[in-house]
């Protein structure tokens, strides 16, 4: 490698590490483009192929699409409508909840009086509320700050979006023409196996967790479980992540479960229904659409996703794990040049 | 008034024509002429030429361009090693390179001077059909040299979008491969003949 060469080589390293560095400290920025990116991602297949082929094909596509979007799009809408119905009932019930709530634990705690003869002196009840109200309070003063940032959103998204649709392809060459010529094959493969990966991934997520959500609340309706739609819609949403998800999925079940005075709802039919769901997603959902996308080990998806919230939140939890994945697919091709070489 | 028209009245009103020579029009004139626009190779062209695209048509020429890369490279610039992986095909568009085999990378030299390979000649075509390829020769351009390669996930890209030109671009590189083959079969069963002749003599 002559001097120009190295030059060039390094210049090339120091602008991807500034521009990683730029992206860490405007999250402002980062986060916004890269919900863009990832909406661009998800619709590429279905818009790579409405600008390729013959009429004929061109317009199955679109049609295709059109059903694929009525059929997934139905039970979101179903369930965003009907969840703003399930959140005012929720609300309304909230005071009889805390009622019932503190109740039963003064049951518990006479009871454990009487058969140990330990005296509670924490109230968890009066705290847990404390810290609804707290976090009520926070949501009313942070709002102004939500709706700034909500604003932003709606601004930048589109403008992202524009600007992938319509000038990513020229950007991307230019991109690539910009790479040294001793890493350009490698870097060209990787950045391609990434973006193939990610929008992989972020698709089968989306459609795993549309099909849990409308499972979960399909089974809710049928055993007439109260909330359906705010629990199969939680459920979905944290389906999203890996191992944990759907434990923190069950918990506001369980919750309506143990407070709640109907006769038919019972923990166990409640149990029953998000095992079931979750089963299905575990045998046939999840091997035939994440599995093959994504392949490492739990301790290090867990650890990404705690990483992953702690860098970018909800939208970090999302797209940590196709980075990591990634990465390591990045390791493994140093690792057998390094092995080649030695 | 256009050039010509002007030069063509004055020429019949028998006026003199000037001494001042309009060049921006000589310059269309030469650009513009036969003569030129074949010297001034376009991909088109470059690709009409070549063996492995015989059998695509005009439109499949102009489509495949679109999945290429051009990459420029001074001389004794390496293009890679043997040994490193491989993921694209290259044509060379300007230029030349040199092959070099048996290329050790605890002594500092490229190895052994194999072949030179000039305009519209191609390499790498392993690099695009085997899964995990590894270059079995280093090659370093000669002199300023532009390749146009094609690599695995523009293979792909193609596959998807237009999947009979893929299917074709696939059949001609197995092709090329297969006639690679058969070449090396004949070499090897040339050379046996020797070693067999050489253990007579023996």
């Amino acid at each position: 490698m002559n001097k120009n060469q190295k030059i060039k080589l390094y210049l090339f390293l120091f602008i991807s590490a500034a521009t990683i560095v730029f992206a860490i400290l405007f999250p402002r920025l980062t986060l916004p483009f890269g919900f863009s990116y990832i909406i661009y991602l998800m619709s590429r297949p279905f818009t790579l192929r409405l600008t390729t082929g013959s009429t004929k094909q061109r317009l199955g596509y679109f049609f295709l699409m059109i059903i694929g979007i009525f059929f997934l799009g139905l039970p979101i809408f179903a369930t965003l409508h009907n969840v703003d119905t399930d959140f005012s009932s929720l609300s309304s019930h909230l005071p009889e909840l805390q009622k019932t709530l503190q109740n039963k634990y003064f049951a518990f705690k006479v009871k454990v009086f009487e058969d140990y003869g330990w005296q509670l002196n924490v109230d968890p009840v009066d705290y847990l509320i404390r810290k609804i109200e707290g976090f009520g309070a926070f949501l009313l003063t942070s709002f102004p700050n939500y709706l700034s940032s909500l604003f932003e959103w709606f601004l930048l998204v589109p403008l992202f979006l524009y600007f992938f649709f319509m000038e990513s392809h020229r950007f991307s060459r230019r991109f690539l023409e910009a790479i040294p010529n001793p890493i350009f094959e490698k870097c060209y493969v990787l950045f391609s196996q990434f973006n193939t990966k990610f929008g992989e991934y972020i698709i089968a997520k989306f459609i795993e967790a549309t099909i849990l959500g409308t499972l979960v609340t399909g089974g809710l309706l049928v055993i007439g479980f109260p909330y359906p739609f705010i629990l199969g819609f939680i459920a979905g949403i944290t389906n999203i992540l890996p191992y944990i998800g759907p434990i923190i999925g069950v918990v506001p079940a369980i919750f309506v479960a143990l407070l709640s005075k109907d006769p038919n709802v019972t923990m166990l039919s409640m149990v029953i229904i998000y095992s079931l769901a979750n089963l299905i997603d575990m045998v046939l959902v999840f091997p035939l659409l994440v599995s093959k996308i994504v392949n490492l080990h739990p301790i290090v998806v867990v650890v990404s996703i705690v990483v992953g919230s702690q860098v970018g939140g909800i939208i970090g939890v999302i797209v940590i794990i196709p980075f990591i994945a990634f990465f390591k697919l990045l390791f493994k091709e140093i690792y057998k040049d390094l092995s080649v070489n030695l | 008034m256009s050039y010509e028209k002007e030069i063509m009245e004055k020429s019949e009103k028998g006026e003199s024509l000037g001494e001042r020579l309009d060049i921006p029009l000589l310059k269309y004139m030469w650009d513009a002429s036969p003569i030129s626009f074949y010297n001034k190779e376009n991909y088109h062209d470059f690709f009409k030429k070549i063996s492995v695209l015989s059998s695509f048509s005009d439109n499949e020429i102009r489509l495949f361009t679109k999945f290429l890369h051009r990459r420029e490279f001074m001389p004794n610039e390496t293009i890679f090693k043997q040994g490193d992986s491989g993921y694209g095909f290259y044509f060379i568009f300007n230029g030349a390179v040199d092959v070099y085999a048996n290329h050790n990378p605890q002594i500092e030299s490229n190895g052994e001077f194999v072949i030179r390979l000039d305009k519209r000649q191609f390499f790498g075509e392993m690099g695009l059909l085997e899964e995990f390829n590894r270059r079995s020769a280093t090659i370093i351009a000669a002199e300023n040299t532009v390749l146009l390669g094609i690599f695995k996930p523009d293979l792909e890209r193609m596959l998807e979008m237009y999947p009979v030109m893929g299917a074709k671009f696939l059949r001609e590189t197995a092709l090329i491969m297969a006639n690679r083959m058969g070449q090396l079969t004949r070499e090897i069963i040339a050379l046996k003949k020797r070693v067999k002749e050489l253990e007579q003599r023996l």
